[in-house]
């Protein structure tokens, strides 16, 4: 039960497991720097707004909350954008659009009134944390894999990489390496599962065995 | 007559564009997870398109001459988020309304398609690149339109695989959603090389 409730970093990851807001991930994240900006910025976004969409009431219409929901995420997005734009002056003009379309994400336009908002406060706190923390680990992989592989450099520092594949810096090379991490997801995930299925098959011989 | 010939040509012209070279899904995987979703569900492609194409061209008429007014802002970056969701929640409450007070087939379908519509990356998107690219009325109106096609372009190219890319054929592993990033990562480097991009190797 109380792995069910963190399975936002993993077994439900947003862009691995579930596609959920993976632009950014494919096409502006491919740098660690670029990847900081989008995933501190979705960090704020996402956890900000949820908060206070919980205090929304109930009684208003699906429309009218998801505007508000959308409209608070933009007021959000003011003050984490300038700040980000101190942090990561050079980044922010390179994920352009990316950055303010984070508002209309969806785990605050869609799974915010299929999931999160179902639940007790502090038990939707504890979920869109492990949801936006999954986003950030796979956005900042994906951003290490593609400069390294792709720019042969890190934080903008130069690597001794024999050979590197610039393809990678496109999204094309965006699609591929999320493809390739959501395999490995699911690969790992087809294993965990393997032991559990034996475990049952045993018991169920044994029950038979026992009715006889 | 001049004018009228250049705002139907820079309609078409950016319609083109945004259909085949700035395609949402193909070359920014905006609305990639929509279309995921939508395939899954097995809805009908060409209905959702139809809608996306009425919110964005609509929003994007009413973007256009509100836009001028707030590039002359100091802080435009930061407000335009804001601004163009207050317009595209506008047009979508229209549209709930007009949907709602009308006799149509497939109504719930229809809400359904704009609720889910509406808020998508590839409809804020589109605002967000007309008003970068500094673009004319007819500019604004053929982006919109075209994002609208373009997506339903898109997603019916993923859609006619989306069966073989599920098969036994395909490893477990790579089996759904992996196999289908990398068949859509391939037809983006397809676009990629139609827009005339060499291969940076």
């Amino acid at each position: 039960m109380a792995f069910e409730r963190l399975e936002g970093f993993l077994t439900q990851n947003t862009v691995l497991e579930r596609g959920l807001v993976i632009a950014p991930v494919i096409v502006a994240a491919n740098t660690l720097n670029n990847a900081l900006a989008l995933g501190i910025s979705f960090t704020v976004i996402t956890l900000l707004t949820l908060l206070i969409a919980s205090f929304v009431p109930k009684h208003l219409s699906y429309t009218i909350r998801v505007i508000l929901y959308v409209i608070t995420a933009c007021i959000i997005f003011i003050p984490t954008a300038k700040v980000m734009n101190h942090l990561f002056t050079e980044s922010i003009f390179k994920v352009g659009i990316f950055l303010p379309l984070l508002v209309t994400n969806s785990l605050i336009v869609t799974k915010s009134e299929t999931r999160f908002l179902r639940k007790p406060r502090l038990m939707m706190l504890l979920d869109v944390f492990c949801h936006v923390i999954g986003f950030f680990m796979v956005i900042v992989l994906v951003g290490v894999i593609r400069e390294i592989l792709g720019n042969g450099t890190l934080m903008g520092n130069a690597i001794n990489m024999p050979i590197h594949f610039a393809v990678l810096m496109l999204p094309f090379g965006g699609f591929i390496t999320v493809g390739f991490l959501s395999a490995l997801l699911q690969r790992i995930h087809l294993y965990l599962q393997q032991p559990v299925k034996q475990k049952k098959r045993h018991w169920a011989t044994e029950i038979k065995e026992g009715e006889k | 007559m001049d004018l009228l010939l250049g705002f139907a040509s820079d309609m078409f012209f950016y319609g083109i564009v945004a259909i085949f070279l700035e395609n949402t899904v193909l070359s920014r995987a905006l609305g990639a997870s929509t279309t995921l979703w939508m395939i899954r569900k097995k809805y009908n492609i060409f209905l959702f398109g139809l809608i996306m194409t009425v919110i964005t061209t609509i929003s994007a008429i009413i973007a256009y001459f509100i836009t001028p007014w707030l590039e002359n802002e100091k802080n435009a970056y930061y407000l335009k988020p804001l601004i163009y969701v207050c317009v595209i929640a506008v047009v979508y409450v229209i549209m709930i309304l007009v949907t709602n007070h009308s006799n149509i087939k497939h109504k719930d379908t229809i809400l359904i398609f704009i609720h889910r519509c509406s808020f998508n990356c590839a409809v804020l998107g589109a605002l967000l690149l007309s008003a970068q690219a500094k673009l004319s009325l007819g500019g604004y109106i053929g982006f919109g339109i075209g994002t609208g096609i373009g997506f339903t372009f898109a997603t019916f190219l993923i859609e006619v695989a989306y069966e073989r890319l599920n098969s036994p054929k395909i490893p477990k592993a790579f089996r759904g959603f992996p196999i289908t990033l990398f068949y859509i990562g391939i037809l983006s480097l397809a676009v990629y090389g139609m827009i005339g991009h060499e291969l940076p190797f």
